[in-house]
């Protein structure tokens, strides 16, 4: 089904290609595979060159201490995100809310609010969270110092997307529940919101994605995470590079997760329309 | 109240209806009834006020000035009260919109059990008794998307019957249809009109209208122009402007391209039972 569907895109991009055309592209599927190889035999090299690749900088990976270290670190992340996630799609959906609401003073507030949290960089909430607030004598634990601020960045784009979502479904829907005598808040619930959310998905999962990205600037607040507890690591063992690179890897494929989950979610609620 | 009473409260009524889209007067000192059991279908050209006079009733559109009364009682503005004379009055649209995110079954018991909060068991039984009759019983657990367009505006059909309406409005219900759909939605019309509901319908399916209507209402530019029998309104229209309209009808066919003639002649053979010289050009 999946390659079908790529085909389908490529189809809708490009013409079926003619046999000059098929002969273009499998020159440059071979110039580009040789290119890469060459890429990845330089680096090696210079891998090699600079000693990237002694056992010293790799072999505590050995260590099941290593990867309790990381896992921890990932849940630290997992917990983050997932918490961050939430607040971020509930605050989002009000903010939504108040924007379509029929009071302008609503709609007014929640525009403001919406473009400070998507015109202010998350790493300045987080300085926020961080150095204001206990100023003002507010105690938080380094989670919810992480996990609010990255919340709150995103909220204003979950907002906005799902507003998206709610513009999309087409107007007869609303007609149609209205003239079977639902309240216009019914409607909502039972027809609009649940249509508008199977349209944005794939743009709130990569919502999400970020959110998960943002959570890596938790070693700000002390917050042991994916990212600081790495660094406790890089530091122990002096090596930058090889933990730096497993990090990205568990990121990627956290991420990869997530994006799956995001096509199986699309898949199961789809609309066709 | 004792039943000839009632029965003589028009079960539709629009009293000097007034309404404006900025300088554009799209409904002008409209005043109609329709009584109990009564079909009235409503013609004329596009853009004459027609659907915009449909949608009024259920306040789908509001108005400026006048007023609309569904079984007597006037059309409150707003809440709760608006929602339960809605829920009286079923309508059907000209692009369907079933709940695309429900199976059949579920369009169609959704608003009993939300609305008037019929148990679930009932509203299925109905339900399935309901698209029995509109001859979509076997599509009840797809989706609206799976299903072609006249079998979509069938389930729209037995959604809005599932209320138990007073009055049924239909706002050009086959116009959005291929043409060998068209007549699988007029017979369920047909035959919703023939056990006496009451409807006020918008067409342009004129051989349809002159069978099904007890009244024609012949309306341009925001004003009812003409009303009378479909015998009377077809056979001899009492305006200029009626006998324009009804004369396009019969332009257009003509000049249709030859293959398309056969097709077209079978569809609106008799459409306006009148003057219809649908031969093709040579």
């Amino acid at each position: 089904m999946k390659k079908s569907n790529r085909k389908s895109i490529q189809n809708v991009l490009y013409e079926n290609p003619g046999p000059r055309m098929r002969a273009r592209i499998r020159a440059a599927t071979i110039l580009s595979l040789f290119l890469l190889l060459l890429l990845l035999f330089f680096i090696v090299r210079q891998f090699l060159i600079t000693g990237q690749l002694d056992a010293r900088y790799w072999s505590f990976f050995l260590r099941p201490t290593t990867w309790r270290f990381l896992g921890m670190g990932l849940l630290g992340t997992v917990e983050a995100a997932a918490l961050g996630g939430i607040v971020a799609l509930v605050s989002g959906f009000f903010l939504m809310l108040a924007r379509i609401s029929r009071f302008g003073t609503l709609r007014f507030l929640s525009m403001i609010v919406t473009e400070f949290t998507r015109g202010i960089p998350t790493l300045l909430f987080i300085y926020f969270f961080f150095l204001v607030i206990p100023q003002f004598g507010i105690k938080m634990p380094p989670l919810w110092k992480i996990a609010l601020p990255v919340a709150i960045s995103a909220s204003g784009i979950v907002a906005e997307v799902l507003r998206s979502g709610v513009n999309a479904v087409p107007k007869g829907q609303r007609e149609a529940a209205l003239s079977l005598g639902m309240l216009e808040h019914v409607v909502f619930i039972k027809i609009i919101f649940p249509q508008a959310i199977r349209f944005v998905i794939p743009a709130l999962i990569a919502e999400l994605v970020i959110v998960v990205k943002d959570t890596s600037f938790a070693y700000v607040v002390s917050f042991p995470d994916l990212m600081q507890n790495a660094k406790v690591l890089i530091s122990n063992y002096d090596a930058l590079l090889s933990v730096y690179l497993v990090v990205a890897v568990i990121y990627i494929v956290i991420n990869y997760l997530l994006n799956r989950l995001s096509l199986f979610a699309a898949s199961k609620m789809k609309i066709e329309a | 109240m004792p039943d000839e009473i009632r029965d003589e409260i028009p079960v539709i009524e629009l009293e000097n209806v007034e309404k404006y889209f900025g300088d554009l007067h799209v409904l002008d000192n409209i005043n109609l009834r329709v009584k109990k059991g009564e079909v009235v279908v409503i013609i004329g050209p596009s853009g004459s006020g027609k659907s915009t006079l449909c949608r009024t009733v259920n306040r789908l559109e509001t108005i400026d000035s006048g007023k609309i009364r569904i079984a007597g009682e006037e059309m409150p503005a707003e809440g709760k009260e608006l929602a339960r004379i809605r829920s009286e009055v079923g309508m059907v649209f000209q692009s369907f919109n079933l709940f695309a995110h429900k199976t059949i079954l579920e369009n169609v018991i959704m608003a009993p059990m939300s609305v008037k909060k019929t148990p679930k068991a009932q509203a299925v039984k109905e339900a399935m008794e309901l698209l029995k009759r509109v001859g979509v019983e076997s599509q009840a657990s797809k989706v609206p998307a799976q299903l072609s367009g006249g079998q979509q505006q069938r389930v729209a059909i037995a959604r809005a019957l599932a209320m138990h309406p007073r009055a049924m409005l239909f706002d050009e219900p086959t116009s959005a249809l291929d043409p060998e759909m068209i007549n699988e939605v007029l017979d369920v019309i047909r035959e919703v009109a023939e056990e006496g509901m009451t409807m006020l319908i918008v067409t342009h399916e004129m051989n349809f209208a002159r069978q099904v209507a007890d009244r024609i209402i012949f309306m341009d530019q925001g004003r009812i122009l003409e009303e009378s029998t479909p015998e009377a309104f077809f056979e001899a229209p009492k305006t200029e402007r009626a006998r324009e309209f009804l004369s396009k009808y019969s332009v257009s066919t003509s000049r249709l391209p030859r293959g398309a003639y056969e097709s077209v002649e079978k569809h609106a053979s008799g459409v306006l039972g009148m003057r219809i010289s649908a031969t093709p050009e040579a």
